[in-house]
């Protein structure tokens, strides 16, 4: 009965385009924490400038896109769009910036406007963690 | 003519090179303190920040170009042989596990902060990327 349910809840979560996945998430080290060092949430740049983004990162490691070692995972910098949720592949697309060599900052340009910034980390596989590691997101305003 | 006698000079250079070449440097690697900063005064217990630009960082062991990790030194200079893999001891702080980040304690007094990177097999890379030493002080 309990096995009829589960494949009921996969069947309806698959129909409503919930992706299902084969493989279980990497579950998120302890205590990790990932943040934007840099700008400060609310921070006001100039245009035109190279904004330069720094990836803070607690109680995890860093390791480039393929290399599995504990505790470590890459950082993704997700721009004006929203987190993906725990055990989702991220997009690589101009929202969400890779830094599968294992960066640990950037520069990124953006038009005038607000923008919001926000870091997710995944796996080797570019799956996320579960629970998710991801900063708080934060808006800058580019004039 | 001409030709011949470069191929034998760059013969004659490449078996005068060590055979364990250490991992080059990636151009315009750049490794530095985000925090703290030179001259400041600290707590006892404090994040070190550890900054990196135009290369990645990898855990140790793993053979990816542009990549290595850093090495925390604490009141002492850099290795003078930079050929051998960086000490392991209570001045020579290891980050193995890719980290970027590291909380210290140190007694109180001036204390000198530098980091260092190094390659898979804690050999800092050719030229060697190293930060500036700083000075804290613990109240």
């Amino acid at each position: 009965m309990r096995t009829l349910l589960a494949a009921a809840v996969l069947a309806v979560a698959a129909c409503t385009g919930v992706p299902v996945l084969a493989a279980e998430p990497t579950p998120a080290p302890p205590k990790a924490y990932v943040y934007i060092g840099w700008p400060n949430d609310g921070q006001v740049v100039s245009a035109g400038k190279p904004i330069r983004v720094w990836f803070g990162l607690r109680n995890m490691g860093v390791a480039p896109k393929g290399v599995k070692f504990p505790n470590t995972g890459h950082h993704h910098l997700l721009i004006d769009t929203d987190a993906p949720g725990p055990g989702v592949e991220i997009p690589n697309d101009r929202n969400h910036l890779h830094f599968g060599a294992g960066e640990t900052e950037t520069t990124i340009e953006l038009p005038p406007g607000k923008h919001t910034l926000q870091l997710v980390m995944a796996d080797d596989r570019h799956i996320t963690f579960d629970p998710s590691v991801q900063s708080k997101k934060i808006t800058i305003t580019v004039k | 003519m001409r030709k011949t006698m470069v191929l034998m000079l760059t013969a004659v250079v490449l078996q005068a090179v060590p055979v364990l070449a250490r991992t080059p440097s990636p151009e315009n690697a750049q490794v530095y303190f985000i925090w703290p900063s030179d001259g400041m005064v600290v707590h006892h217990a404090f994040w070190v920040r550890m900054g990196l630009r135009n290369m990645g960082v990898a855990p140790k062991g793993t053979d990816i170009a542009k990549t290595g990790h850093h090495h925390l030194l604490i009141d002492t200079d850099l290795p003078k042989n930079m050929d051998e893999p960086v000490p392991n001891d209570r001045n020579h702080l290891h980050f193995g596990a890719g980290e970027t980040e590291a909380r210290i304690e140190l007694p109180p007094g001036p204390h000198t902060l530098q980091l260092l990177l190094a390659d898979k097999d804690h050999v800092p890379h050719d030229p060697p990327i190293y930060s500036k030493k700083i000075t804290v002080t613990v109240k």
